[in-house]
Protein backbone atom coordinates (compact mmCIF):
# COMPACT_ATOMS: atom_id res chain seq x y z
CA UNK A 1 0.00 0.00 0.00
CA UNK A 2 2.76 2.41 0.94
CA UNK A 3 4.54 1.61 -2.30
CA UNK A 4 1.34 2.30 -4.20
CA UNK A 5 0.75 5.63 -2.44
CA UNK A 6 4.33 6.78 -3.07
CA UNK A 7 4.18 5.67 -6.70
CA UNK A 8 0.98 7.63 -7.20
CA UNK A 9 2.54 10.63 -5.46
CA UNK A 10 5.43 10.70 -7.92
CA UNK A 11 2.98 10.27 -10.80
CA UNK A 12 0.89 13.18 -9.47
CA UNK A 13 3.96 15.32 -9.02
CA UNK A 14 4.88 14.76 -12.67
CA UNK A 15 1.33 15.51 -13.71
CA UNK A 16 1.42 18.83 -11.84
CA UNK A 17 4.02 19.69 -14.50
CA UNK A 18 4.78 23.32 -15.17
CA UNK A 19 2.29 24.66 -12.65
CA UNK A 20 3.95 22.43 -10.06
CA UNK A 21 7.31 23.92 -10.98
CA UNK A 22 6.00 27.48 -10.55
CA UNK A 23 4.50 26.45 -7.22
CA UNK A 24 7.91 25.22 -6.09
CA UNK A 25 9.48 28.49 -7.25
CA UNK A 26 6.91 30.59 -5.44
CA UNK A 27 7.48 28.66 -2.25
CA UNK A 28 11.22 29.13 -2.73
CA UNK A 29 10.67 32.86 -3.19
CA UNK A 30 8.36 33.29 -0.20
CA UNK A 31 10.55 31.32 2.17
CA UNK A 32 13.74 32.99 0.89
CA UNK A 33 12.19 36.42 1.49
CA UNK A 34 10.99 35.36 4.91
CA UNK A 35 14.36 33.81 5.73
CA UNK A 36 16.28 36.83 4.49
CA UNK A 37 14.40 39.29 6.69
CA UNK A 38 14.51 36.80 9.49
CA UNK A 39 18.30 36.56 9.18
CA UNK A 40 18.67 40.37 9.20
CA UNK A 41 16.32 40.78 12.11
CA UNK A 42 18.08 38.00 13.98
CA UNK A 43 21.50 39.61 13.70
CA UNK A 44 20.16 43.06 14.46
CA UNK A 45 18.48 41.57 17.51
CA UNK A 46 21.78 40.17 18.69
CA UNK A 47 23.40 43.57 18.26
CA UNK A 48 20.63 45.21 20.26
CA UNK A 49 20.98 42.67 23.04
CA UNK A 50 24.72 43.16 23.14
CA UNK A 51 24.38 46.91 23.27
CA UNK A 52 21.79 46.73 26.00
CA UNK A 53 24.28 44.64 27.92
CA UNK A 54 27.03 47.20 27.44
CA UNK A 55 24.89 50.18 28.25
CA UNK A 56 26.20 52.41 31.04
CA UNK A 57 24.99 55.57 32.66
CA UNK A 58 27.82 57.57 34.20
CA UNK A 59 27.19 60.00 37.03
CA UNK A 60 30.09 62.50 37.44
CA UNK A 61 30.52 63.74 40.97
CA UNK A 62 31.08 67.39 41.97
CA UNK A 63 33.95 66.43 44.23
CA UNK A 64 35.78 63.29 45.16
CA UNK A 65 34.08 62.03 48.34
CA UNK A 66 36.24 60.99 51.29
CA UNK A 67 36.78 57.18 51.34
CA UNK A 68 34.32 56.59 54.19
CA UNK A 69 31.55 58.43 52.28
CA UNK A 70 31.77 56.23 49.17
CA UNK A 71 29.85 53.22 50.48
CA UNK A 72 26.87 55.25 51.82
CA UNK A 73 26.71 57.17 48.51
CA UNK A 74 26.62 53.92 46.50
CA UNK A 75 23.92 52.62 48.81
CA UNK A 76 21.79 55.69 48.20
CA UNK A 77 22.23 55.34 44.45
CA UNK A 78 21.35 51.67 44.59
CA UNK A 79 18.16 52.59 46.45
CA UNK A 80 17.02 54.51 43.35
CA UNK A 81 16.10 51.11 41.85
CA UNK A 82 16.35 49.62 38.38
CA UNK A 83 20.08 49.08 38.77
CA UNK A 84 22.04 45.94 37.98
CA UNK A 85 25.60 46.96 38.89
CA UNK A 86 27.44 49.95 40.37
CA UNK A 87 31.09 50.81 40.23
CA UNK A 88 32.81 53.73 41.85
CA UNK A 89 35.69 55.23 39.86
CA UNK A 90 37.93 57.62 41.76
CA UNK A 91 40.02 60.41 40.19
CA UNK A 92 43.18 58.25 40.12
CA UNK A 93 41.54 55.39 38.32
CA UNK A 94 39.93 57.77 35.82
CA UNK A 95 43.33 59.21 35.02
CA UNK A 96 44.90 55.76 34.72
CA UNK A 97 42.20 54.70 32.30
CA UNK A 98 42.72 57.83 30.22
CA UNK A 99 46.45 57.15 30.10
CA UNK A 100 45.83 53.62 28.94
CA UNK A 101 43.54 54.86 26.22
CA UNK A 102 46.01 57.46 25.03
CA UNK A 103 48.76 54.83 24.76
CA UNK A 104 51.95 56.34 23.32
CA UNK A 105 50.67 59.83 23.91
CA UNK A 106 50.16 59.20 27.63
CA UNK A 107 53.05 61.55 28.42
CA UNK A 108 50.73 64.51 27.82
CA UNK A 109 48.82 63.62 30.94
CA UNK A 110 51.95 63.81 33.07
CA UNK A 111 52.39 67.46 32.05
CA UNK A 112 49.12 68.37 33.79
CA UNK A 113 49.58 70.26 37.07
CA UNK A 114 46.69 68.45 38.71
CA UNK A 115 44.20 65.64 37.89
CA UNK A 116 41.33 67.34 36.00
CA UNK A 117 39.15 64.24 35.82
CA UNK A 118 36.17 63.98 38.17
CA UNK A 119 35.35 60.93 40.22
CA UNK A 120 32.30 59.08 38.91
CA UNK A 121 29.90 56.24 39.46
CA UNK A 122 29.25 53.82 36.57
CA UNK A 123 25.71 52.59 36.67
CA UNK A 124 24.56 49.53 34.68
CA UNK A 125 20.77 49.55 34.45
CA UNK A 126 18.97 46.33 35.29
CA UNK A 127 18.19 44.34 32.14
CA UNK A 128 14.45 44.84 32.44
CA UNK A 129 14.93 48.54 33.07
CA UNK A 130 17.01 49.17 29.94
CA UNK A 131 14.13 50.85 28.12
CA UNK A 132 14.40 54.50 27.06
CA UNK A 133 11.75 55.63 29.56
CA UNK A 134 13.28 53.75 32.50
CA UNK A 135 16.76 55.02 31.61
CA UNK A 136 15.53 58.60 31.32
CA UNK A 137 13.91 58.27 34.72
CA UNK A 138 17.12 56.86 36.18
CA UNK A 139 19.14 59.75 34.73
CA UNK A 140 16.64 62.20 36.21
CA UNK A 141 16.91 60.66 39.67
CA UNK A 142 20.69 60.58 39.54
CA UNK A 143 20.74 64.32 38.65
CA UNK A 144 18.72 65.06 41.73
CA UNK A 145 21.44 63.72 44.02
CA UNK A 146 23.36 66.67 45.56
CA UNK A 147 26.78 64.99 44.94
CA UNK A 148 26.14 64.61 41.24
CA UNK A 149 27.39 67.23 38.79
CA UNK A 150 26.39 65.72 35.47
CA UNK A 151 24.94 62.51 34.09
CA UNK A 152 25.88 60.97 30.76
CA UNK A 153 24.40 58.08 28.84
CA UNK A 154 21.19 57.03 27.27
CA UNK A 155 19.54 54.40 25.21
CA UNK A 156 17.91 56.33 22.40
CA UNK A 157 19.96 54.98 19.55
CA UNK A 158 19.89 51.41 20.83
CA UNK A 159 16.13 51.72 20.87
CA UNK A 160 16.15 53.07 17.36
CA UNK A 161 18.11 49.95 16.38
CA UNK A 162 15.54 47.80 18.14
CA UNK A 163 12.79 49.59 16.22
CA UNK A 164 14.57 48.82 12.97
CA UNK A 165 14.79 45.22 14.02
CA UNK A 166 11.05 45.06 14.69
CA UNK A 167 10.33 46.84 11.42
CA UNK A 168 12.47 44.37 9.47
CA UNK A 169 10.78 41.46 11.21
CA UNK A 170 7.40 42.92 10.33
CA UNK A 171 8.32 43.52 6.69
CA UNK A 172 9.66 39.97 6.51
CA UNK A 173 6.45 38.54 7.87
CA UNK A 174 4.37 40.72 5.56
CA UNK A 175 6.28 40.02 2.36
CA UNK A 176 6.74 36.36 3.29
CA UNK A 177 3.06 36.07 4.17
CA UNK A 178 1.83 37.51 0.88
CA UNK A 179 4.20 35.30 -1.08
CA UNK A 180 3.21 32.29 1.03
CA UNK A 181 -0.43 32.94 0.18
CA UNK A 182 0.44 33.08 -3.50
CA UNK A 183 2.43 29.88 -3.05
CA UNK A 184 -0.49 28.06 -1.43
CA UNK A 185 -2.78 29.16 -4.25
CA UNK A 186 -0.31 27.95 -6.85
CA UNK A 187 0.03 24.56 -5.16
CA UNK A 188 -3.76 24.44 -5.09
CA UNK A 189 -3.89 25.23 -8.79
CA UNK A 190 -1.27 22.59 -9.53
CA UNK A 191 -3.19 20.05 -7.47
CA UNK A 192 -6.50 20.96 -9.09
CA UNK A 193 -4.80 20.35 -12.41
CA UNK A 194 -3.67 16.95 -11.15
CA UNK A 195 -7.21 16.26 -9.96
CA UNK A 196 -8.48 17.10 -13.41
CA UNK A 197 -5.97 14.86 -15.15
CA UNK A 198 -6.61 11.96 -12.82
CA UNK A 199 -10.38 12.21 -12.56
CA UNK A 200 -10.80 9.00 -14.55
CA UNK A 201 -8.50 7.29 -12.12
CA UNK A 202 -10.35 8.68 -9.12
CA UNK A 203 -13.64 7.51 -10.60
CA UNK A 204 -12.25 3.97 -10.84
CA UNK A 205 -10.84 4.17 -7.32
CA UNK A 206 -14.22 5.19 -5.93
CA UNK A 207 -16.05 2.55 -7.95
CA UNK A 208 -13.92 -0.34 -6.77
CA UNK A 209 -14.16 0.85 -3.18
CA UNK A 210 -10.92 2.67 -2.35
CA UNK A 211 -11.20 4.78 0.79
CA UNK A 212 -11.06 8.56 0.55
CA UNK A 213 -7.74 8.46 2.39
CA UNK A 214 -6.14 6.36 -0.34
CA UNK A 215 -7.51 8.77 -2.93
CA UNK A 216 -6.38 11.96 -1.14
CA UNK A 217 -3.03 10.97 0.39
CA UNK A 218 -1.02 11.06 -2.87
CA UNK A 219 -2.41 14.55 -3.57
CA UNK A 220 -1.47 15.70 -0.10
CA UNK A 221 1.99 14.19 -0.43
CA UNK A 222 2.68 15.75 -3.82
CA UNK A 223 1.74 19.15 -2.33
CA UNK A 224 3.96 18.48 0.66
CA UNK A 225 6.85 17.52 -1.60
CA UNK A 226 6.42 20.70 -3.65
CA UNK A 227 6.61 22.66 -0.39
CA UNK A 228 9.65 20.82 0.93
CA UNK A 229 11.45 21.19 -2.39
CA UNK A 230 10.77 24.93 -2.30
CA UNK A 231 12.01 25.19 1.29
CA UNK A 232 15.23 23.33 0.49
CA UNK A 233 15.86 25.61 -2.46
CA UNK A 234 15.12 28.71 -0.34
CA UNK A 235 17.54 27.55 2.36
CA UNK A 236 20.15 26.74 -0.26
CA UNK A 237 19.97 30.19 -1.82
CA UNK A 238 19.95 31.89 1.59
CA UNK A 239 23.04 29.95 2.61
CA UNK A 240 24.73 30.80 -0.67
CA UNK A 241 23.93 34.50 -0.30
CA UNK A 242 25.10 34.38 3.29
CA UNK A 243 28.47 32.79 2.56
CA UNK A 244 29.13 35.00 -0.46
CA UNK A 245 28.12 38.26 1.20
CA UNK A 246 29.51 37.62 4.67
CA UNK A 247 33.26 38.26 4.14
CA UNK A 248 32.35 41.61 2.58
CA UNK A 249 29.81 42.54 5.22
CA UNK A 250 31.50 41.49 8.42
CA UNK A 251 33.94 44.42 8.76
CA UNK A 252 31.02 46.76 8.16
CA UNK A 253 29.00 44.98 10.81
CA UNK A 254 31.76 45.34 13.34
CA UNK A 255 32.05 49.02 12.57
CA UNK A 256 28.37 49.90 12.64
CA UNK A 257 26.75 47.39 14.94
CA UNK A 258 29.71 46.25 17.01
CA UNK A 259 28.96 42.65 16.11
CA UNK A 260 32.05 40.48 15.74
CA UNK A 261 30.31 37.78 13.74
CA UNK A 262 27.06 37.51 11.85
CA UNK A 263 25.24 34.23 12.37
CA UNK A 264 23.06 32.03 10.17
CA UNK A 265 19.73 30.54 11.15
CA UNK A 266 20.02 27.99 13.96
CA UNK A 267 19.28 24.31 13.23
CA UNK A 268 15.90 24.74 14.89
CA UNK A 269 15.09 27.71 12.69
CA UNK A 270 16.19 25.75 9.62
CA UNK A 271 13.85 22.92 10.62
CA UNK A 272 11.06 25.48 11.18
CA UNK A 273 11.59 26.90 7.70
CA UNK A 274 11.52 23.41 6.16
CA UNK A 275 8.41 22.55 8.15
CA UNK A 276 6.82 25.80 7.02
CA UNK A 277 7.48 24.89 3.39
CA UNK A 278 6.04 21.42 3.82
CA UNK A 279 3.00 22.86 5.55
CA UNK A 280 2.42 25.43 2.79
CA UNK A 281 2.55 22.68 0.17
CA UNK A 282 0.40 20.21 2.06
CA UNK A 283 -2.14 22.93 2.73
CA UNK A 284 -2.25 23.80 -0.96
CA UNK A 285 -2.72 20.12 -1.80
CA UNK A 286 -5.49 19.84 0.75
CA UNK A 287 -7.34 22.91 -0.51
CA UNK A 288 -7.67 21.54 -4.03
CA UNK A 289 -11.16 20.32 -4.74
CA UNK A 290 -12.12 18.45 -7.83
CA UNK A 291 -15.33 16.58 -8.19
CA UNK A 292 -15.87 15.17 -4.73
CA UNK A 293 -17.30 11.77 -3.86
CA UNK A 294 -20.93 11.20 -4.75
CA UNK B 1 -28.11 -10.64 -2.17
CA UNK B 2 -30.19 -7.70 -3.46
CA UNK B 3 -33.45 -6.60 -1.94
CA UNK B 4 -35.55 -3.52 -2.66
CA UNK B 5 -38.68 -2.52 -0.78
CA UNK B 6 -40.94 0.16 -2.25
CA UNK B 7 -38.01 2.09 -3.61
CA UNK B 8 -38.62 5.45 -5.24
CA UNK B 9 -36.21 7.95 -6.71
CA UNK B 10 -37.00 11.52 -7.63
CA UNK B 11 -34.46 13.77 -9.35
CA UNK B 12 -34.93 17.45 -8.83
CA UNK B 13 -33.74 19.80 -11.53
CA UNK B 14 -34.64 23.13 -10.03
CA UNK B 15 -38.44 23.22 -9.94
CA UNK B 16 -38.76 20.10 -12.13
CA UNK B 17 -39.32 16.74 -10.44
CA UNK B 18 -38.40 13.65 -12.41
CA UNK B 19 -39.76 10.45 -10.99
CA UNK B 20 -37.09 8.02 -12.18
CA UNK B 21 -38.28 5.10 -10.04
CA UNK B 22 -41.55 4.50 -8.20
CA UNK B 23 -42.55 1.77 -5.80
CA UNK B 24 -40.00 -0.78 -6.97
CA UNK B 25 -39.75 -3.98 -4.91
CA UNK B 26 -37.94 -7.18 -5.80
CA UNK B 27 -35.36 -9.59 -4.52
CA UNK B 28 -32.43 -11.25 -6.26
CA UNK B 29 -31.14 -14.29 -4.40
CA UNK B 30 -27.57 -15.39 -3.98
CA UNK B 31 -26.28 -17.10 -7.14
CA UNK B 32 -29.05 -15.73 -9.36
CA UNK B 33 -28.58 -14.22 -12.81
CA UNK B 34 -31.20 -11.53 -13.37
CA UNK B 35 -31.74 -9.26 -16.35
CA UNK B 36 -33.07 -5.74 -15.89
CA UNK B 37 -34.68 -4.49 -19.06
CA UNK B 38 -37.00 -1.81 -20.36
CA UNK B 39 -36.90 1.07 -22.83
CA UNK B 40 -34.40 3.86 -22.64
CA UNK B 41 -35.26 6.21 -19.78
CA UNK B 42 -37.12 3.52 -17.84
CA UNK B 43 -34.82 3.87 -14.83
CA UNK B 44 -32.39 0.94 -15.21
CA UNK B 45 -29.23 2.97 -14.71
CA UNK B 46 -30.79 4.81 -11.80
CA UNK B 47 -31.68 1.54 -10.14
CA UNK B 48 -28.14 0.18 -10.46
CA UNK B 49 -26.70 3.47 -9.15
CA UNK B 50 -28.88 3.11 -6.07
CA UNK B 51 -27.48 -0.37 -5.49
CA UNK B 52 -23.86 0.77 -5.34
CA UNK B 53 -24.77 3.96 -3.54
CA UNK B 54 -23.90 6.40 -6.26
CA UNK B 55 -27.38 7.80 -5.58
CA UNK B 56 -29.58 7.58 -2.51
CA UNK B 57 -33.25 6.59 -2.86
CA UNK B 58 -35.95 9.16 -2.14
CA UNK B 59 -37.94 6.45 -0.40
CA UNK B 60 -37.82 2.76 0.39
CA UNK B 61 -35.25 0.33 1.69
CA UNK B 62 -32.32 -1.29 -0.12
CA UNK B 63 -30.17 -4.19 1.02
CA UNK B 64 -27.13 -5.32 -0.96
CA UNK B 65 -24.67 -8.06 0.00
CA UNK B 66 -25.58 -7.75 3.66
CA UNK B 67 -25.34 -3.94 3.72
CA UNK B 68 -28.28 -1.75 4.59
CA UNK B 69 -27.50 0.63 1.72
CA UNK B 70 -29.99 3.31 2.75
CA UNK B 71 -28.47 3.61 6.22
CA UNK B 72 -24.84 3.50 5.07
CA UNK B 73 -22.68 6.39 6.18
CA UNK B 74 -20.40 7.97 3.60
CA UNK B 75 -17.27 6.48 5.16
CA UNK B 76 -18.80 3.01 4.87
CA UNK B 77 -19.54 3.25 1.15
CA UNK B 78 -16.11 1.82 0.16
CA UNK B 79 -16.96 -1.35 2.12
CA UNK B 80 -20.12 -1.83 0.05
CA UNK B 81 -18.28 -1.12 -3.20
CA UNK B 82 -15.68 -3.76 -2.40
CA UNK B 83 -18.39 -6.39 -2.40
CA UNK B 84 -19.65 -5.30 -5.82
CA UNK B 85 -18.07 -5.55 -9.27
CA UNK B 86 -19.37 -3.01 -11.78
CA UNK B 87 -19.07 -2.77 -15.56
CA UNK B 88 -20.52 -0.13 -17.85
CA UNK B 89 -21.16 0.41 -21.53
CA UNK B 90 -17.73 2.00 -21.84
CA UNK B 91 -14.86 0.05 -20.36
CA UNK B 92 -13.44 3.01 -18.37
CA UNK B 93 -9.87 1.76 -18.76
CA UNK B 94 -6.99 4.06 -17.89
CA UNK B 95 -5.38 4.85 -21.26
CA UNK B 96 -1.79 5.05 -20.03
CA UNK B 97 -1.78 1.61 -18.43
CA UNK B 98 -1.68 -1.88 -19.90
CA UNK B 99 -4.48 -4.40 -19.47
CA UNK B 100 -2.49 -5.99 -16.67
CA UNK B 101 -1.88 -2.65 -14.93
CA UNK B 102 -5.52 -1.62 -15.27
CA UNK B 103 -6.64 -4.75 -13.46
CA UNK B 104 -3.82 -4.53 -10.90
CA UNK B 105 -4.72 -0.87 -10.22
CA UNK B 106 -8.18 -1.93 -9.05
CA UNK B 107 -6.56 -4.25 -6.54
CA UNK B 108 -3.73 -2.02 -5.38
CA UNK B 109 -6.04 0.81 -4.37
CA UNK B 110 -7.78 -1.68 -2.09
CA UNK B 111 -4.53 -2.53 -0.35
CA UNK B 112 -4.29 -6.07 -1.71
CA UNK B 113 -0.77 -7.34 -0.90
CA UNK B 114 1.65 -7.19 -3.82
CA UNK B 115 2.36 -10.92 -3.99
CA UNK B 116 -1.36 -11.67 -4.30
CA UNK B 117 -1.89 -9.22 -7.12
CA UNK B 118 -0.07 -10.98 -9.98
CA UNK B 119 -1.82 -14.35 -9.56
CA UNK B 120 -5.19 -12.69 -9.17
CA UNK B 121 -4.73 -10.48 -12.23
CA UNK B 122 -3.72 -13.44 -14.39
CA UNK B 123 -6.59 -15.51 -13.08
CA UNK B 124 -9.00 -12.73 -14.01
CA UNK B 125 -7.41 -12.33 -17.44
CA UNK B 126 -7.74 -16.06 -17.99
CA UNK B 127 -11.38 -15.98 -16.96
CA UNK B 128 -12.10 -13.49 -19.75
CA UNK B 129 -9.80 -15.25 -22.22
CA UNK B 130 -7.27 -12.45 -22.54
CA UNK B 131 -4.13 -13.96 -20.95
CA UNK B 132 -2.15 -13.27 -24.13
CA UNK B 133 -3.03 -9.54 -24.17
CA UNK B 134 -1.84 -8.66 -20.66
CA UNK B 135 0.74 -6.16 -21.89
CA UNK B 136 -1.47 -4.42 -24.44
CA UNK B 137 -2.56 -0.81 -23.92
CA UNK B 138 -6.30 -0.09 -24.19
CA UNK B 139 -5.79 1.65 -27.55
CA UNK B 140 -4.30 -1.57 -28.91
CA UNK B 141 -7.37 -3.59 -27.92
CA UNK B 142 -10.68 -3.95 -29.75
CA UNK B 143 -13.81 -2.65 -28.02
CA UNK B 144 -14.80 -6.21 -27.12
CA UNK B 145 -11.36 -6.88 -25.65
CA UNK B 146 -11.52 -3.61 -23.70
CA UNK B 147 -14.87 -4.62 -22.27
CA UNK B 148 -13.38 -7.96 -21.27
CA UNK B 149 -10.51 -6.21 -19.44
CA UNK B 150 -13.11 -4.15 -17.59
CA UNK B 151 -14.89 -7.35 -16.69
CA UNK B 152 -11.61 -8.87 -15.50
CA UNK B 153 -10.99 -5.78 -13.35
CA UNK B 154 -14.41 -6.21 -11.76
CA UNK B 155 -13.81 -9.93 -11.21
CA UNK B 156 -10.29 -9.67 -9.81
CA UNK B 157 -11.58 -8.42 -6.48
CA UNK B 158 -13.83 -11.50 -6.29
CA UNK B 159 -17.12 -9.66 -5.80
CA UNK B 160 -20.19 -11.36 -4.42
CA UNK B 161 -22.34 -9.35 -6.83
CA UNK B 162 -21.64 -8.25 -10.39
CA UNK B 163 -23.60 -5.27 -11.76
CA UNK B 164 -23.54 -4.54 -15.48
CA UNK B 165 -25.12 -1.48 -17.12
CA UNK B 166 -25.53 -2.02 -20.89
CA UNK B 167 -22.23 -3.94 -21.05
CA UNK B 168 -22.75 -4.75 -24.73
CA UNK B 169 -24.07 -1.33 -25.68
CA UNK B 170 -21.03 -0.42 -27.77
CA UNK B 171 -20.44 -3.86 -29.28
CA UNK B 172 -21.69 -5.44 -32.50
CA UNK B 173 -23.88 -8.48 -32.24
CA UNK B 174 -21.25 -11.22 -32.58
CA UNK B 175 -18.97 -9.64 -29.97
CA UNK B 176 -21.98 -8.97 -27.73
CA UNK B 177 -22.78 -12.65 -27.71
CA UNK B 178 -19.19 -13.49 -26.77
CA UNK B 179 -19.29 -11.08 -23.86
CA UNK B 180 -22.69 -12.37 -22.73
CA UNK B 181 -21.26 -15.87 -22.86
CA UNK B 182 -18.54 -14.70 -20.47
CA UNK B 183 -21.18 -13.40 -18.06
CA UNK B 184 -22.79 -16.80 -18.25
CA UNK B 185 -19.53 -18.53 -17.36
CA UNK B 186 -18.91 -16.14 -14.48
CA UNK B 187 -22.41 -16.81 -13.18
CA UNK B 188 -21.82 -20.55 -13.40
CA UNK B 189 -18.79 -20.17 -11.16
CA UNK B 190 -21.04 -18.71 -8.46
CA UNK B 191 -21.22 -14.91 -8.87
CA UNK B 192 -24.62 -13.25 -8.53
CA UNK B 193 -25.30 -11.04 -11.56
CA UNK B 194 -27.71 -8.20 -12.29
CA UNK B 195 -27.39 -7.06 -15.91
CA UNK B 196 -29.24 -4.08 -17.35
CA UNK B 197 -29.97 -3.83 -21.06
CA UNK B 198 -32.57 -1.99 -23.11
CA UNK B 199 -32.40 -4.69 -25.78
CA UNK B 200 -35.30 -7.12 -25.47
CA UNK B 201 -33.68 -9.51 -27.95
CA UNK B 202 -30.56 -9.75 -25.81
CA UNK B 203 -32.68 -10.22 -22.73
CA UNK B 204 -34.65 -13.03 -24.30
CA UNK B 205 -31.51 -14.69 -25.69
CA UNK B 206 -30.11 -15.06 -22.19
CA UNK B 207 -33.15 -17.05 -21.06
CA UNK B 208 -32.89 -15.93 -17.45
CA UNK B 209 -35.14 -14.18 -14.99
CA UNK B 210 -36.12 -10.84 -16.47
CA UNK B 211 -37.30 -7.76 -14.59
CA UNK B 212 -38.99 -5.24 -16.84
CA UNK B 213 -39.07 -1.53 -15.94
CA UNK B 214 -41.34 0.97 -17.62
CA UNK B 215 -41.39 4.65 -16.66
CA UNK B 216 -39.78 3.81 -13.35
CA UNK B 217 -42.16 1.02 -12.40
CA UNK B 218 -41.53 -2.70 -12.29
CA UNK B 219 -44.14 -4.07 -14.70
CA UNK B 220 -42.97 -7.64 -15.19
CA UNK B 221 -40.85 -10.20 -13.37
CA UNK B 222 -40.70 -13.43 -15.31
CA UNK B 223 -38.63 -16.54 -15.91
CA UNK B 224 -35.61 -17.61 -13.89
N1 LIG C 1 -28.72 12.73 -12.72
C1 LIG C 1 -29.96 12.88 -13.19
N2 LIG C 1 -30.62 14.04 -13.00
C2 LIG C 1 -31.87 14.20 -13.45
N3 LIG C 1 -32.57 13.27 -14.10
C3 LIG C 1 -31.98 12.09 -14.32
C4 LIG C 1 -30.65 11.84 -13.87
N4 LIG C 1 -30.33 10.57 -14.24
C5 LIG C 1 -31.40 10.07 -14.86
N5 LIG C 1 -32.39 10.97 -14.91
C6 LIG C 1 -33.74 10.74 -15.49
O1 LIG C 1 -34.29 9.61 -14.85
C7 LIG C 1 -34.97 8.81 -15.79
C8 LIG C 1 -34.37 7.41 -15.81
O2 LIG C 1 -33.09 7.47 -16.39
P1 LIG C 1 -32.11 6.23 -16.42
O3 LIG C 1 -32.07 5.63 -15.09
O4 LIG C 1 -30.83 6.68 -17.02
O5 LIG C 1 -32.86 5.26 -17.43
P2 LIG C 1 -32.28 4.08 -18.31
O6 LIG C 1 -30.95 3.69 -17.79
O7 LIG C 1 -33.30 3.01 -18.17
O8 LIG C 1 -32.21 4.59 -19.71
C9 LIG C 1 -34.87 9.53 -17.13
O9 LIG C 1 -36.06 10.29 -17.30
C10 LIG C 1 -33.67 10.42 -16.95
O10 LIG C 1 -33.81 11.56 -17.74
MG1 LIG D 1 -29.08 3.53 -18.76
Amino acid sequence: MLGFLLGETVRDLRRAGRVGVSAVFLITLSLAALGCFWLLSLNLGRAVAEWRERLRVIAYLKAEPPPEAVAPLLKRIEALGGIQRLRYVDKREALATLKRELGSQAGVVDQLPSNPLPASVEVTPARDAATPEATRALVQRLMELPEVEEVQGGTEWVERLAQWQRLLGGIGLGVGGVLALAAILTVTTATTLVLHVKRAEMEIMRLVGATEAVIRVPLLLQGLLQGLLGAVMALGSLWLAYTVALPRLEPLLTLTLGLQRASFLSPLEVVLLLGGGGLLGAFGGLLARGRGPA
Amino acid sequence: MVQLQRVGKVYRLGPVRIQALADVSFRVGKGEFAILTGPSGAGKTTLLRLLYREEVPSEGEIQVAGFDVTALRRAEVPMLRRAIGIVFQDAKLLPGRTAYENIAFGLRVLGVPRREITPRVFQALKAVGLSARAQALPAQLSLGEQQRVALARALAKEPALLLADEPTGSLDEAVSLEVLDLFHQIWQRGTTILLATHSRTLASQLKRRTLVLESGRLVKDEGG
